[in-house]
């Protein structure tokens, strides 16, 4: 089972006409190393045409620019990440990150570490697991450039991260999915529901050891770039029921996501994850977990 | 640490670091804060600022531990916008591109290369004095930031 006429009946079925998507470049200023006004009049100074995304701080989506945008000065400076628009919704989520230990469990290439070193004012401890050496390089590289002082980086698979025998008040659980077709354009003719299934199994091992290292009172935010239900609210109805975890609201970009999935009806605190079909950013999926208060 | 501060001290800079903080992975050095410290176990990759790494008995600093010399009172140079490019393109430095002259001027001395924001671009060494009035190549680039963009090539 696979192709684009297997798939995009699938999204159909779930309530999404499909419409080919062209993905948009976005940035995000690294606010800890620039004032973002200083950062903007630099862009502009170079010619790069740019708009604000109006549903996040610090990003920008590019509308022009002559040359690429990673390599400018300012880039090499670590004044900006180039990241795309959704990708920079889950490190926002978290309500509090002063004091606080965060693990980001499939860290690599680190945009999203850079990003919670920024909200964390470089501050405290980000500990980063990567669990492929060659992208491990790749995060340290991301971390010189934009000046990260806060993490601690290893060599990990996320589903082994209680052998540090730590536990951690953050984790963000960006997990590895099976992407979408706005970033990948042969998206369709790669997968098939198998690779969807396996890296469903993958996620739920890793969700699994994420609840096993979470504080009584900790957060997890949980994302994947795929718009494939199993790797989203199903996940995530499974966690409620087996890791005794629950969803928290969160006020982001998207919609609620699907509590009646080909049929199956799911916990209705689900609706408060939220599904982003592609339009304005490539597909995502993003919510936020908690303890169940019951299992405290 | 010796080989750090040796290298330091070549741009007549001196920077003090709380040594019980810096950290070695086999040939590479890191400088952790205080919660870092507490934290991190011997099985590290990375962690907190990387300082630089020992090769062939050499040290090859990292940008953040020459932006941390730049902060100090060090040999420096600034440069104009187009020179700016061209180092981080890795191009040697003109005498026209450089603005203005901190420190050093000697020839064989370490200068840190640095935009009009004062943000370090890398550093190279003086080919010749900078007071002497010609034109042509005045600064060789050693080490630039379009290194981040050479290694992921």
């Amino acid at each position: 089972m696979s192709g684009k006429e297997f798939f995009v009946s699938r999204y159909e079925k779930l309530g999404w006409k499909y419409e080919n998507v062209k993905p948009r470049q976005a940035i995000r200023i690294n606010v800890m190393n620039t004032k973002k006004a200083d950062a903007i009049e630099r862009l502009e100074t170079l010619g790069i045409e740019f708009e604000k995304i109006p549903f996040l701080e610090n990003g920008y989506w590019i509308c022009r620019s002559k040359f690429s945008v990673g390599a400018t000065s300012e880039y090499l400076l670590g004044l900006y990440s180039i990241q795309e628009a959704a990708a920079q919704i889950p490190a926002t989520l978290f309500t509090e990150l002063k004091d606080k230990i965060v693990l980001d469990a499939c860290a690599a290439p680190g945009g999203k570490t850079v990003q919670l070193a920024n909200l964390m004012q470089n501050t405290d401890a980000i500990i980063a697991l990567e669990v492929r050496r060659q992208r491990l390089t790749a995060l340290s590289n991301q971390l010189e450039r934009c000046h990260v002082k806060n993490v601690i980086a290893y060599h990990l698979d996320a589903r082994q991260v209680s052998r540090l025998n730590m536990k951690f008040d953050r984790i963000l659980l960006d997990v590895p999915c099976s992407g979408n077709f706005v970033t990948d354009t042969q998206w369709f003719s790669r997968r098939t529901i198998k690779d969807v299934e396996r890296n469903a199994k993958l996620q739920r091992e890793i969700l699994t050891e994420a609840a096993k290292v979470l504080k009584d009172d900790g957060e997890i935010a949980y994302s994947t770039c795929s718009l494939e239900p199993e790797e989203n609210e199903l996940n995530i109805d499974w966690a409620i029921k087996s890791l005794s975890l629950q969803v928290e609201k969160i006020n982001c970009y998207g919609e609620k996501a699907l509590t009646n999935i080909f049929g199956k009806q799911l916990d209705s605190s689900i609706e408060s994850c939220r599904r982003i079909w592609p339009e304005k950013t490539q597909g995502f999926f993003v919510c936020k977990l908690k303890r169940r208060v019951d299992t405290l | 640490m010796k080989p750090l501060k040796d290298f330091v001290r070549q741009f007549d800079a001196n920077i003090s670091l709380d040594e019980s903080l810096i950290v070695r992975k086999e040939n590479r050095y890191f400088l952790l804060n205080e919660k870092l410290e507490k934290l991190v176990t011997k099985d590290f990759f990375y962690a907190g600022t990387y300082l630089g790494k020992i090769k062939h008995g050499k040290f090859f600093p990292s940008f953040s531990l020459l932006r941390m010399i730049a902060e100090k009172k060090a040999n420096k140079i600034i440069v104009d916008k187009k020179t700016e490019w061209l180092f981080i393109c890795g191009r040697d430095i003109f005498k026209q591109g450089i603005i203005k002259v901190m420190g050093s001027k000697r020839k064989g001395d370490y200068v840190l290369i640095l935009n009009q924001h004062g943000e370090c671009l890398g550093f190279g060494k003086i080919l010749r004095s900078l007071d002497e009035e010609k034109e042509g190549v005045a600064v060789k680039n050693i080490s630039d930031i379009g290194d981040f963009l050479r290694r992921e090539a």
